[in-house]
């Protein structure tokens, strides 16, 4: 249908975002030339879920550091403001993982302790939907019947409810606040994009 | 529309993400999403994340209908449980979990064990030692009733001794031996450095017995190096260093800082495919990850997308340019 592909997703779900938070915090201390940490984030997704096969990718991890690195490190050489010689590349490839096994990221109990909890925090109405339609397994449409709601309201809360738990997912389980979109860095962060958009 | 913020498409993204969750797209609508899609570089991974989650979280349906979500308190964490399965077993765990096309083979007292560029072998010998041979290495096994000895002709093996006291077991590199009771250790006899002992657990002794010098005491966690005309020398290594020095075990080459020259180099053991690299810039760039030893083409695959080089495979050769 869509080109894009479940199976990438579930490896991404599996082997990418539980690595999240610790890409997070790695990107904050390093200068991403005025893109925000989302825009990188969401643009290493995009290079691994067009990169050919991750079958031979054993440590999802650096390899997600890296490709957020080059996300970085090429974001930083289009703006051609930066002395090209002066882009960390070097800082941006150390990648340090304590231990780089694979076993690690295969914690199965863990991670649905980590689920349940992050369902049990979403919010009244998008907890009782998102528990119907992933722990009951009833059809988005059953929910919406069970619950007395319309179908597009029961969509609505399962995307919030998407928002959110990735917000979770994403910050280790703390939800900061979403920066604000104004003023001061609205005008740089545009410049920063407007060769993005053209490539 | 150029010039969303991050935090517009991800609420896009979640949007397509709960619509796709009931199920496929109508065609006006994937229409309308792959229009979204190519809007801007971030979308498809904003939406790939966002169906990430989506898919991840279909998992819940193991916390079962009774799981009340109002009702639950999180457990404690386990973390010291984790860990131990961390901690450097035995080479048979190891091979028997990722069970990475290495080859059993269990022998008497004596033989000659080799691999081939690519291959690891596992050999189990009779008094409950196994050794686990690395690519285009080579053993001689010779055993008495008073010691155990194993010459390493050429390579690298990772030796997990079986314990007895009145039995030492001994290693033979080159002029190099290394003795030990019961341990874990690895010997790494290449034509290019000096003979290098890596040692996992237990205490072995290393020394060259023609230069007459006294054994020196090599502790888990730590290396020793054994030079041609120089003596032995032995220093502590990071764990993480240990783990990474024996993933060839489980098939696999780990990478922390190497050129991508030296990762070429290091590939070039297990495999007659040559990495290529033609641009001195991108031979200098540092690379990190764990890869499969014997897939040099997905290593350059995989690199090339991270460096944003190509990787073009030919005849015998990957070549990465930029």
């Amino acid at each position: 249908m869509s080109g894009v592909c479940d199976e990438r997703a579930v490896w991404l779900g599996r082997f990418v975002l539980p690595h999240e938070p610790a890409l997070r915090a790695w990107l904050s201390r390093r200068s991403l030339g005025g893109l925000e940490i989302d825009d990188v984030i969401q643009e290493t997704y995009t290079r691994l879920f067009q990169a050919e096969s991750v079958a031979h990718i054993h440590d999802a991890k650096n390899y997600a550091f890296q490709v957020a690195g080059s996300v970085v490190i090429d974001h930083l050489r289009r703006m051609k403001v930066v002395a090209l010689s002066s882009v960390p590349d070097l800082e941006y490839l150390e990648v340090v993982s304590d231990e780089p096994s694979p076993e690690r990221q295969v914690i199965d109990r863990d991670e649905l302790q980590r689920l349940a909890e992050m369902i049990a925090r979403l919010p009244g109405k998008i907890r009782d939907v998102f528990t119907l339609r992933r722990v009951h397994g009833l059809s988005q449409r059953e929910v919406a019947v069970r619950l007395g709601l319309s179908e597009s309201t029961v969509e609505k809360h399962m995307a919030k409810g998407f928002l959110i738990m990735l917000e979770q997912y994403g910050h280790g389980g703390k939800v900061p606040p979403r920066p604000s979109n104004l003023a001061t860095n609205e005008g740089m962060r545009r410049d920063a994009r407007k060769d993005r958009t053209t490539d | 529309m150029p010039g969303k913020t991050a935090q517009q498409i991800d609420a896009e993204a979640a949007d397509w993400a709960a619509r796709i969750d009931r199920g496929d797209l109508p065609p006006e609508q994937d229409a309308l999403f792959q229009a979204w899609l190519s809007e801007d570089v971030r979308c498809l991974g904003a939406y790939g994340r966002m169906r990430a989650l989506a898919l991840t979280s279909e998992r819940a349906r193991a916390l079962g209908p009774d799981f009340d979500p109002a009702a639950f308190t999180p457990a404690p964490f386990s973390a010291p449980a984790r860990r131990r399965l961390l901690q450097w077993g035995s080479a048979i765990a190891a091979t028997a979990l990722f069970g990475v096309g290495g080859t059993w083979q269990v022998l008497r007292q004596r033989g000659r064990f080799s691999t081939g560029k690519g291959e690891t072998k596992v050999v189990a010998l009779k008094d409950g030692s196994v050794v686990t041979l690395n690519t285009a290495s080579e053993i001689q096994v010779s055993y008495s009733d008073s010691v155990r000895s194993v010459e390493l002709v050429q390579g690298e093996a990772l030796f997990d001794v079986a314990k007895n006291k009145s039995r030492p077991f001994v290693v033979t590199a080159g002029d190099t031996n290394v003795r030990a009771v019961g341990t874990s250790f690895t010997v790494r006899r290449l034509e290019t450095a000096p003979v290098q002992v890596l040692v996992q657990e237990g205490v072995v002794e290393v020394s060259k017995p023609a230069t007459g010098g006294a054994p020196v005491r090599v502790a888990a966690n730590s290396m020793a190096e054994a030079p041609e005309a120089a003596p032995i020398a032995a220093k502590p290594v990071p764990v993480a260093q240990v783990h990474r020095q024996i993933a060839w075990q489980k098939g696999q080459i780990a990478f922390e800082g190497e050129t991508l020259t030296e990762a070429a180099a290091e590939f070039a053991r297990y495999s007659d495919t040559r990495i290529v690299i033609q641009d001195p810039s991108l031979a200098k760039e540092e690379i990190a990850g764990l890869f499969k030893a014997t897939d040099p083409v997905g290593f350059a695959q995989t690199i090339a997308i991270s460096l944003n080089a190509h990787a073009q495979v030919g005849e015998g050769e990957v070549r990465l340019t930029r």
